[in-house]
Parts: C-alpha cells; structure tokens; sequence
C-alpha cells in the first residue's frame, strides 16, 4: 500500500462533513459567547437602535403634522426613508466601530492562544475552519439585528406602513454590510500578530475607502466605479431601495475571497513567500471575479415610491435607444446641482440604458474658481455625432434632451397610481423601555445564564 | 562531534525506522537554529529529545509537524517524503506554552477535540481517567493550574489519532507523583503501538521514559540511541545521564 494512503484519517461521509461543519461552528459560536465583545455589541447596538428609533419617530411625527403643526406633503413621507434607514443606521456605526472588534477577537484569538496550531493540525481543512468562523459570526451579527427588527415591529404595532420588498432589500445590504465586515476582520487579524495591530489595520481600511469616496466624488473613469463599492457607498444602494446584482455579487466575492487569503495566510508552516504568492493569487482571483460581477448591470428597484427609476414608459423609451449616450458634466462634485443630476436622473439613466458612460469634467471640486471658458454648469448630451447641452437637473428636461437627440417622440404619460406616502403621528412610547430597559436586561441574563449553562450541566452528570 | 550519515547510507534506519528525519534545517536570518537535523523514529518507541535552552528542539518539532516552514530538510515515511501538507496525517504536535480555548472548561473542550479528531467517547473518558481529569472538567481551562493545564494537553495529545505524537515538555509543571503517572499513560500508549517523541528538558526524567535519547546542541544533532550507546558515544561508560549530556554538549 503506498505510504501516503496509509493515513488513520477516514474518508469523511456526508453525515461526517456535516457533523464536522457543526462541531467547528459550534466552537465558534461558544467562543463568541464566551466573549465580552460580543455582549458589548448586543447592548450599545440595542441603545443606539433605540435612540435613532424614537428620534426618527419623533422627526416622522413632526413632519406628518404633529401638535398642529403644518404637515410636509405627504408622498414625501415614506418610512423607508423616515424610519427604517435611520434606525438601521445604528448599525453602520456598529459595522464600522464595534463589530470589526468581535471579527477580529474570534481570529486573533486563535493566533495569540496557539489553538491555531491545534487547528492546523487538525484533521480538516483550515478552510473549513475559516468558513466556520465566518458562519458564527454571520450569526452573531444576525443576532444583533434583532434591536433593529424590533423596532419595525414596533413602528408596525404603532400601525406604521412598511413596504415588504423595501425592508428586505435594506435588511439584506445590512447582512452583506455584516459579510463585508467579516471579510476585513478577519484580514485584518491574519495579517497581524495581535489583536490591537488588526483593529488598527481594520480601521485604516475604513479611512481608506472614505478617501477613496472623497477622490471619486470628483472624478469619473475607474476610482469612481471602485467607489461605487465600498462598504459605505454599497449599502447606500440598498438604503435607496435598490437590489443591484453588481453590488451583491462584488460584496459577496470580496467577502469570500478575503476568506479563502485568510485561510492560506493563517498556514503558519508555509514558507512566507509561498504565502504571498498564494494570496496575491486569491486576491487576482477576486478582483477578476470583482470585476466581471461589476459589469453585471441587473439591478430591481424595489423602493414602493421607484425613486430609482422613471416611469415604465420612459424606461421601455430609453432602454429603445442602441446607441451609446455620454453625458459630459461640467458640474463640480461639490456643487449641489450635481448631487440633485446624479441622484434624480443619471443613477436612473445608468440603470435603464443599455450604454451610457458619465464624464465628470469639472476641474476643481467647488466649482468657485472655474473661468467663464470652462462651460462650469452645462451638461452635455452626445448620442452618435449629435450633441445638446443643458444646464439642467431635471427629469423631465433631461429626458427631453436625450428624445430629441434620439430623434424619438417622447412617451404619453400611462396613467399610474401615485405614491401616496403614509403620514404618521404617533409617539413611540414603548420604545425606551424595550431598548433601554428590556433589550439590556435580555442581554444581560442570557449572558449570566450562558455562562453557567456548562458547569451546571456537568454537576448534573451530563 | 557526530557526523551525521547522509540518508544513502541509513541503511540501520532504513530498515526498522518507521519516520526518518533528513537534513532539517532551519534558518532565522543569519541564525541556524537548526542546522541538517537527522535521526530516525521507530514504531512504537518513546524516543526523547533533550537539549540545552535554546538547542532548537521546538523549532525541530514545529518544522516536523508542518508549523514552522523548514528552510531544507524532509520527514520521511518508508523512504517517501511527506509533504508539508500531509504531516499531519502521520504525527501530531502539542506545542509547549500554548492556551487554546482558554474561556471554554476541560469537559467541552475534551468533547469537541475527541470529535474533531474521530475519538469515540469511550476514549475520551479513558483520557479522562488516565490523567485524572474528572474533577477538572467544570472548570474553564484559565482557571486551571500549571499542571492541570498540562494533562488537559496530554489528554488533547492522546485523543488525535496520529500515530506519531511530539510533546513539547509534556511533564514541566507536574509534581513528581504526576510525572510518574503521566510516564505510565505514555509507556501503556507507546505498548498500545503509540509512537511517541517527547521534548524532555529534565533529563532524570528523560532517561526514566525514553527508550532511546536525541541529543541537540546548538541546533545539531550531537547523539542519538540508547543511554548506553551514549554513554559508549560520549566515553563514559559507567556515566549518568546528566554526565553523558554534559560530555556531548560541551
């Protein structure tokens, strides 16, 4: 029998893979509980959930008219916008701040306490073991969106209107915010000797990616489609209510490849540079991956008030158009003109036409020292070898703009029902008792019962 | 100074070795802590490496396992290499000075190596008793003294199933009456087919367990056999251990 097969490892059943994947996760997630970390997280998300629930319920209440004063128009009230990203805006802050520590605590850990060579040796592989990893803390972080799932409840018992599709596809950029979250962690902590070297490498790429949203917002080209996916820019996809299979799959990708460098890296007994050259390779391999999901231009608009898209009927007019749109902007990125233009028509124009590319030709980021040569305020308009300019940032010009260069009639108006917005004036009262008083207490037995869960268990002989 | 045979002529070896170590090296910088490491492992006997602080023998231990990366060298199996990558499925290393699972008590983390590694429950609790473990097991391993913390490693060791096992100072921190119990598990293991290969910086106690010795010196092999073939190799036949490691360490 050659020598190499002659190995006491049994070749695993499936119910033996499982029955592994579920002792692993299971370390995992007794790890994390074991950790004050994650208690941590479970209690301040649950208080800053709370207080961005009942000031936005508040600031909702006032805009709907409360105490007689004058209402806002009501299809300006939606509690997309008013309720849900506000109070799930916690946990951005949480994503950025808090979480990364718990990421980083459950990978470093095994580095400092030397269960990493324990693990290694292990007869599985350390893939496994990461990904184990990653699906503890995927729970965990489900786990802490429970304040956040509360508090729609609570809107909901305080007869709030919420639109399913909406809130699932906030829900679902906040679960990629959480992989995203995981995947820098645990980089973070594979490349570093100690936990406190990786928090400050988890929160160097942070800044680095707000430079590079900093950089972006005055230039086109690649930077700016780069910037289109960060953590911060992508779950601003989602907060507008829009599913973009490119933002999913690039978040998901990077989430997974930063993993599978964390499981190569962590192999301690490889020599450096076959390391490297490993994990430059799964690096390569996700930018290519990356890359080709960037290009994926599906995306839903799932918001009840479309405030990604035109109507239907100007959809199906542009999506008509073969001919490559470039629309050059002679607007700086911090003029407001440009924030209403991108906002109100070219992320719509992005996702309904076939080819459009943006130039962004502004040369300063004010636009206060332009000279008069500099066509600072127009918006060029060229589809083939015609050209229009605009200077404004209206729908319905812009529209009529790209008609006419397209020589097409623009479409009659379909009748369609308009988004009635929901006013709401209710007072959230319940609500500083569940996050300040019963959330905090929740947390706080099942941490003490958690804790003396084994030893009981074992004094009774179990 | 022993002159190492080159692999073509470990013909002795060759024949009744089950792993042999070739030529490992391993280099920090300019610094050799190991500098072409050989000798061979035979089924079943409880081999002991000692060595002066610092000789490099858990640099020689890591490098065998797959933990360090050896900067030349190989660890052979019936005059096959094994790869990096598959050494743990010959030999399992318990590293001195690790603290794995620190938060978790001896019960829970017993259960979860047993299953990681495929041993029966059965096994478990013969660890258990073995290392008189019981009265440990509802306590988390950061609450656990020297000693105890040391024969809940043991027990970790013996649970995988490799059919090599490196210890790394298995008895520092156990008192003399544990020591003694601790070298009967590893004696009964060993006669159950058990190979064992133990980093032993006592050398009393290296002599009591070991059936044969590997002498490291300044990260060379400079002895390897039984005491008496030590004490032959060191000219000092009517020597003590501490005698003969002193002459072929000096």
């Amino acid at each position: 029998m050659p020598v190499l097969k002659r190995c006491f490892l049994r070749s695993p059943t499936k119910a033996a893979r499982f029955s592994v994947w579920r002792n692993l996760i299971g370390k995992e997630l007794r790890e994390l509980v074991a950790s004050r970390s994650f208690w941590l997280l479970l209690l301040v998300v649950s208080a800053l959930v709370g207080q961005a629930f009942i000031t936005s319920v508040n600031l909702y209440a006032e805009a709907s008219g409360s105490g007689g004063n004058p209402a806002a128009l009501s299809q300006g009230l939606s509690p997309l916008e008013g309720i849900a990203v506000p109070t799930f805006g916690a946990y951005d802050l949480a994503s950025l701040l808090l979480f990364p520590f718990v990421v980083i605590r459950l990978f470093s850990s095994e580095k400092e306490s030397g269960a990493l060579l324990l693990m290694l040796q292990a007869p599985v592989s350390y893939l496994v073991n990461i990904f184990a990893k990653a699906i503890a803390l995927f729970t965990a972080w489900v786990v802490a969106l429970l304040p956040g799932l509360t508090a729609l409840a609570l809107w909901k018992v305080m007869n709030g209107h919420l639109y399913t599709p909406e809130i699932v596809t906030l829900l679902l950029g906040y679960l990629l915010r959480g992989i995203i979250t995981i995947g820098i962690g645990s980089v973070a902590a594979a490349l570093s000797a100690s936990a406190s070297s990786a928090a400050i490498i988890a929160l160097t790429f942070t800044l680095a990616t707000w430079v590079l949203d900093y950089i972006a917002a005055a230039r086109g080209g690649i930077i700016a489609v780069v910037a289109n996916y960060t953590p911060w820019a992508a779950l601003r996809v989602f907060e507008r209510g829009e599913l973009s299979v490119s933002v999913m799959v690039v978040l998901f990708t990077s989430s997974v490849g930063a993993l599978l460098f964390v499981s190569q890296w962590m192999r301690v007994g490889v020599a450096l540079a076959s390391r490297m050259r490993i994990g430059a390779l799964c690096v390569f391999a996700t930018v290519i991956v990356c890359a080709a999901g960037a290009t994926l231009s599906v995306s839903d608009d799932t918001s009840e008030n479309r405030r990604n898209s035109f109507s239907e009927a100007d959809e199906a007019a542009l999506a008509s158009i073969e001919q490559p749109l470039v629309i050059t902007v002679y607007l700086a990125a911090e003029d407001p003109r440009l924030v209403d233009l991108d906002r109100g028509v070219l992320s719509k124009l992005r996702r309904t036409m076939k080819h459009v590319s943006i130039v962004y030709a502004a040369k300063g980021r004010t636009g206060l020292f332009e000279h008069a040569g500099d066509h600072y305020g127009e918006v060029w308009y060229a589809l083939g070898d015609k050209r229009v300019m605009s200077r404004s940032a209206t729908e319905e010009i812009v529209l009529e703009s790209i008609y006419e260069l397209a020589e097409k009639k623009p479409p009659t108006l379909a009748e369609s029902v308009p988004y009635p917005g929901y006013p709401l004036d209710a007072r959230p009262i319940a609500a500083p008792w569940v996050f300040f008083g019963a959330w905090p207490l929740l947390i706080c037995s099942l941490w003490f019962v958690l804790r003396r869960h084994d030893t009981s268990r074992l004094q009774q002989g179990d | 100074m022993l002159r190492l045979a080159p692999p073509n002529r470990c013909y002795f070896f060759a024949v009744t070795s089950f792993i042999d170590v070739n030529s490992i090296s391993k280099r920090f910088g300019e610094f050799w802590a190991l500098r072409d490491a050989s000798f061979a492992i035979r089924r079943g006997e409880v081999l002991g490496l000692i060595g002066p602080n610092g000789s490099g023998k858990s640099t020689l231990f890591g490098c065998m396992a797959g933990l360090i990366p050896a900067s030349g060298g190989s660890v052979k199996a019936e005059f096959a290499d094994i790869p990096v990558a598959e050494r743990k499925q010959h030999l399992y290393f318990v590293p001195d000075g690790v603290h794995p699972w620190n938060d978790q008590n001896v019960a829970w983390v017993l259960r979860f190596f047993a299953h990681l590694h495929g041993a029966s429950p059965e096994a478990m609790r013969m660890r258990i008793n073995e290392l008189s473990l019981a009265s440990l097991l509802a306590a988390r391993l950061r609450e656990l003294s020297k000693g105890e913390h040391r024969r809940v490693m043991l027990a970790l060791g013996l649970l995988s199933e490799a059919p090599l096992l490196l210890l790394d100072e298995p008895f520092d921190g156990l008192d003399l009456r544990q020591t003694r119990e601790a070298m009967s598990v590893l004696r009964q293991h060993a006669g159950a087919g058990r190979t064992l290969f133990l980093s032993i910086h006592q050398l009393n106690d290296a002599a009591r367990v070991c059936d044969r010795l590997v002498l490291l010196n300044a990260g060379r092999i400079v002895g390897a056999g039984t005491l008496s073939e030590l004490r032959a190799r060191a000219g000092a036949t009517d020597a003590g251990i501490e005698e003969v490691f002193l002459a072929l360490t000096n």
